[in-house]
């Protein structure tokens, strides 16, 4: 992706990139950035660190700003509004030069310390490795109980077995974040989204610290909103190259129902001649029921119709992965 | 103009190539729709303003279909070469008369003002000055009102309303006198009757957006009366706003919600009938029946429909950018 901006002769791109998305964390910009430093101080590779402000109202921009100016390995992105995590992540991703890069929270609840293990893992072969909070450090009741039930329907759903799906600790080799485009609130479904592009995953412990400064941005409704989310993900997923067949499927029960009002109809028609006024009824729930049907498979021909376009001004080409 | 106005999209390059000589071209693009006065008497009103600034500036009238320029405008134009006169073979509307005046100019800053004084001219200088300031874009605030109070209140539920559903609250979006940097201008997602959000739209797309108090002008003083229609339509823009705002990427959320409800209360009527048809009552007479199968029927297509707009969303996805980087260190 080419991003704007860019200087005519770029210092050697680094090996490593670590993101980190930044929303009202003013307090934890300097402790932050010593600790990635302190913990791929024994590392030979080059690195970047990408601290992106995500419209913060603070003053979390100008502690970025004294950071970079006192490591040249730190780069900042402030971003014109607030556009949450996903798209803050994206922002890093699309200015990371590594060609490994790691994300992790800015609220300093994931443990920099976990990076070179990461990448270590990442080098066995996977495109992308998940920290996995073994001990996390939330509240019980609004945060961890929640989240258990959440990734045990993600894994369900997905079949990808991740255990903790919601941990920014990743590592992702650069050509799979090429290959997935995170938008609205996916980046928990990193894993899912990889998968279905035919990612090797691999995941591992990773420390978790309890908050020190700020205030968590999340609730407990978040849950609802993430289920709802992880279907339509699943449905898009599954039938995104041939949406006709999801449509179809679909049609099949109001079909089924269509079909079951008719024959109710025409015993009705039978067995009870004199109130056959009365039956009119049934012909019209099956009617509905048939229009329903046949509404989901227009709807299919349309998005078919939006994926063809699609494919053709895009020249889309299938996924290959290098192998070794 | 070229295709970038989906919501939310990256910006391609940053500023053209300044002007030499260290002089800016200002233009001033005037989109001649519905209410149009003396444009000569404007052009003379405004730019005496201009020119103390010592900037180039250029005049882009955009005339919708039915509208004429006076013969007074055409000859002025034949003797400034600064001013440039377009016309619409059809009546397409304000955003899109200025989306072409926007394309059409060649000014690094871009003026919008309406064919009719709304503001004092001494109020222009303040929005150039905040646009060179850093902002991206300066709307004016007309300040103080000169309308009646019928005006003023009607100004304020329509702002009242919309700073509930987006993040920043405006005073004055009716005003249409702004000034931007062109390349904010190319940036707006202007179609349809968008042009009344364009101070919301900037900011939804990652622009810093400053209000600028600007004395109105005694001549756009006054009670106007709307009939209901466009009261109907205001709301219908605010609708598609709001739709915009909060569902461009999850039109699911909002399709499925309203599907999910037809769907529950369906489903109810559907089972409550099943359950008396269990225990022996006929249900073959009773017109509930279609009503329940009529709703559940309505909420498969709602949620259908969102799905399908999930599914160009996605498709759409590695085209787009729901951010917008304002600065890189």
């Amino acid at each position: 992706m080419t991003v704007p901006g860019t200087p005519a002769a770029p210092p050697p791109a680094p090996d490593l990139s670590v993101v980190a998305p930044l929303y009202n964390e003013s307090e934890n910009v300097k402790p932050l950035v010593e600790w990635i430093v302190q913990a791929l101080e024994g590392d030979r590779r080059s690195y970047e660190i990408i601290l992106v402000d995500d419209g913060s109202r603070d003053d979390t921009w100008a502690q970025v700003v004294q950071a970079a100016a006192a490591d040249h390995r730190i780069r900042g992105l402030r971003l014109g509004r607030n556009v949450g995590q996903t798209a803050a992540m994206m922002a890093g991703f699309d200015h990371a030069q590594g060609q490994v890069v790691v994300s992790l929270d800015g609220d300093l609840q994931n443990d920099p310390r976990d990076i070179p293990a990461l990448i270590a893992k990442l080098d066995e072969g996977y495109d992308l490795v998940c920290g996995w909070r073994e001990r996390r450090q939330d509240k019980l009741l609004l945060r961890k109980v929640p989240s258990w039930v959440a990734n045990r329907i993600i894994r369900r759903l997905t079949g990808v077995p991740i255990t903790d799906n919601g941990c920014s600790l990743k590592a992702y080799r650069r050509t799979l974040l090429s290959r997935i485009s995170l938008y609205a609130e996916q980046h928990r479904f990193i894993p899912a989204l990889s998968a279905s592009v035919g990612a090797r995953i691999a995941e591992m412990p990773v420390r978790h610290h309890a908050r020190r400064f700020g205030e968590s941005k999340y609730g407990i409704s978040r849950t609802v909103k993430v289920l709802a989310d992880l279907i339509t993900l699943k449905m898009i997923t599954t039938f995104r190259s041939r949406p006709l067949v999801g449509f179809i499927t679909a049609s099949l029960p109001p079909l089924g129902a269509a079909l079951v009002f008719t024959i109710l109809w025409l015993v009705a028609l039978t067995q009870f001649a004199p109130v056959k006024s009365t039956a009119l009824v049934f012909p019209g729930a099956a009617a509905l029921w048939l229009a329903t049907a046949l509404y989901l498979f227009m709807l299919g021909l349309v998005a078919e119709v939006a994926l063809r376009t699609e494919q053709a001004s895009a020249n889309a080409t299938p996924t290959a992965w290098e192998v070794g | 103009m070229t295709a970038k106005g989906v919501l939310m999209e990256p910006l391609p390059t940053p500023l053209r190539a300044a002007h030499p000589a260290g002089e800016r071209l200002v233009s001033v693009v005037v989109p001649v729709v519905e209410r149009v006065d003396d444009l000569v008497a404007l052009y003379r009103e405004f730019t005496p303003e201009l020119a103390t600034r010592g900037e180039r500036f250029e005049f882009v009238f955009v005339f919708d279909g039915g509208f004429e320029p006076s013969p007074e405008l055409l000859l002025l134009s034949r003797e400034i070469a600064d001013i440039h006169l377009l016309r619409f073979a059809q009546r397409f509307g304000e955003t899109a008369a200025l989306r072409l005046g926007i394309e059409r100019s060649r000014g690094e800053v871009i003026l919008t003002l309406p064919a009719y004084p709304q503001v004092r001219p001494e109020g222009l200088a303040p929005l150039l000055d905040a646009v060179d300031g850093g902002a991206d874009m300066a709307v004016a605030n007309r300040s103080p009102r000169l309308d009646s109070w019928l005006n003023r209140m009607q100004s304020r539920a329509f702002h009242q309303i919309l700073g509930g559903i987006s993040d920043h609250r405006f005073h004055d979006m009716a005003c249409g006198v702004r000034a931007m940097s062109r390349r904010v201008a190319e940036a707006l997602p202007l179609y349809g009757d968008m042009h009344r959000f364009i101070p919301a739209i900037a900011m939804r797309e990652g622009f810093v957006v400053q209000e600028v108090a600007v004395p109105q002008h005694p001549r756009n003083a006054g009670t106007r009366v709307y009939g209901p229609a466009v009261y109907f339509r205001r709301l219908l823009d605010i609708a598609t706003f709001f739709f915009l705002a909060k569902f461009t990427e999850k039109p699911l959320r909002f399709f499925g919600l309203v599907g999910s409800a037809f769907l529950g209360v369906g489903g109810i009527v559907s089972f409550a009938l099943l359950v008396e048809r269990l225990q022996g009552n006929p249900i073959a007479n009773r017109p509930l029946l279609l009503l329940g199968v009529l709703l559940i029927a309505l909420g498969v297509q709602l949620i259908g429909l969102g799905l399908v707009g999930e599914i160009i969303v996605h498709l759409r996805a590695p085209h787009r950018r729901a951010y917008r980087v304002r600065e890189r260190i």
